[in-house]
């Protein structure tokens, strides 16, 4: 379904990136598996990935930081000279609530997730030109709900999903397609790490209250994302595809004083 | 005092904005008033400048300086 073509998947050495790069090598695309710290894990991404008869490259850069992910588009365009898939996928954080969120820790996690996305965009445009292309941006639901600690995380992925709207319009005429996966909690290293309630019982919780009967996958987001590359998803401009087996819908409601305060 | 040392000093005193004086073996993170983004940012740093990988669970056992230090010597030592 994707022979031949040219994909990015940002902090695709573990994880929902991981599953992403898998699934996208396994429609046929050739990867770029990019990483910041898991050197070893994005290398072994990389080999799975040519097990599957495809052609991956690992490049390391922190994509916050705008220096390094120029560098990186630069290395894409003189190996391959072409992106016709880009999945901004790579996300960083750390637990603050909104009262202690400093300036430092808003910068670190808004270069990270959200201005990533729309430098990265940028740069992908310019490397689909003439041929059109697919730009994916993976959110989650911290977005619209409240997490505790999440603060950071929340606002830069309500930026990262405004952006997908207005680069949707804007690149619709050079037949770039942009849209954003969004999905609940799921169990990968960097999930339980930040888990509502921490760790394993942040899974338990969001398990017990989604509807489907169990927690997201990595992939099931991949096999999304993988829809959403191909032709068949060519008129679906600027959404929020959520992923949660109904978890958003039945959430249960936090409970206030009925207003004796 | 090792060369892998002095650049370690280094780099903490750049991004954490502390005394390099009060960098000792037995200095912690609380010493170096230094909170959880400029412990990545030193563990991104140490990685860029030694070539080595420095996983979380990893750091996350290192109590003091001279932890930082004895763990970058052995990673260096491995690659040669």
């Amino acid at each position: 379904m994707l022979k031949g073509k040219v994909a990015l998947v940002t902090g695709s050495s573990r994880g929902i990136g991981r599953a992403i790069a898998l699934r996208l090598a396994q429609e046929g695309a050739d990867v770029v598996v990019n990483y910041f710290r898991r050197r070893e894990a994005a290398e072994q991404t990389a080999r799975d990935i040519e097990k599957l008869g495809v052609t991956a490259k690992v490049i390391r850069a922190n994509v916050g930081d705008q220096e390094k992910l120029n560098e990186m588009f630069d290395t894409i365009a003189s190996s391959f000279g072409r992106l016709d898939i880009f999945v901004s996928n790579a996300a960083s954080g750390l637990p603050r609530s909104a009262l202690d969120l400093d300036a430092r820790v808003w910068e670190w996690t808004m270069d990270i997730n959200a201005r990533a996305f729309l430098l990265g965009a940028q740069r992908a445009a310019g490397l689909m030109e003439g041929r059109g292309g697919k730009i994916v941006a993976i959110t989650s639901l911290g977005s619209k709900l409240v997490w505790p600690g999440y603060t950071a995380i929340g606002v830069s992925k309500a930026t990262l999903e405004a952006l997908v709207r207005y680069l949707a319009v804007e690149l619709a005429p050079r037949d770039i397609c942009v849209n954003a996966v969004s999905a609940s909690f799921v169990p990968t290293e960097a999930g339980l790490a930040y888990a509502v309630g921490g760790g394993e019982e942040g899974e338990d919780a969001s398990w017990r209250t989604t509807p489907a009967g169990r927690i997201v996958s990595p992939e099931d987001i991949a096999g999304v994302v993988a829809f959403l590359c191909s032709s068949d998803a060519f008129m679906i401009r600027g959404q929020v595809v959520t992923i949660d087996g109904g978890f958003s819908l039945a959430s249960l409601s936090p409970k206030g004083k009925g207003g004796e305060n | 005092m090792s060369a892998a040392e002095e650049t370690i000093k280094d780099i903490i005193v750049k991004i954490v904005h502390c005394d390099r004086e009060i960098l000792t073996s037995e200095s912690t993170f609380q010493d170096m008033k230094a909170d959880s983004l400029d412990m990545v940012q030193v563990l991104v740093a140490l990685e860029d400048e030694f070539g080595i990988e420095i996983p979380d669970e990893e750091a996350q056992k290192f109590k003091n300086f001279g932890d930082f230090v004895s763990f970058v010597e052995a990673r260096v030592a491995e690659k040669k």
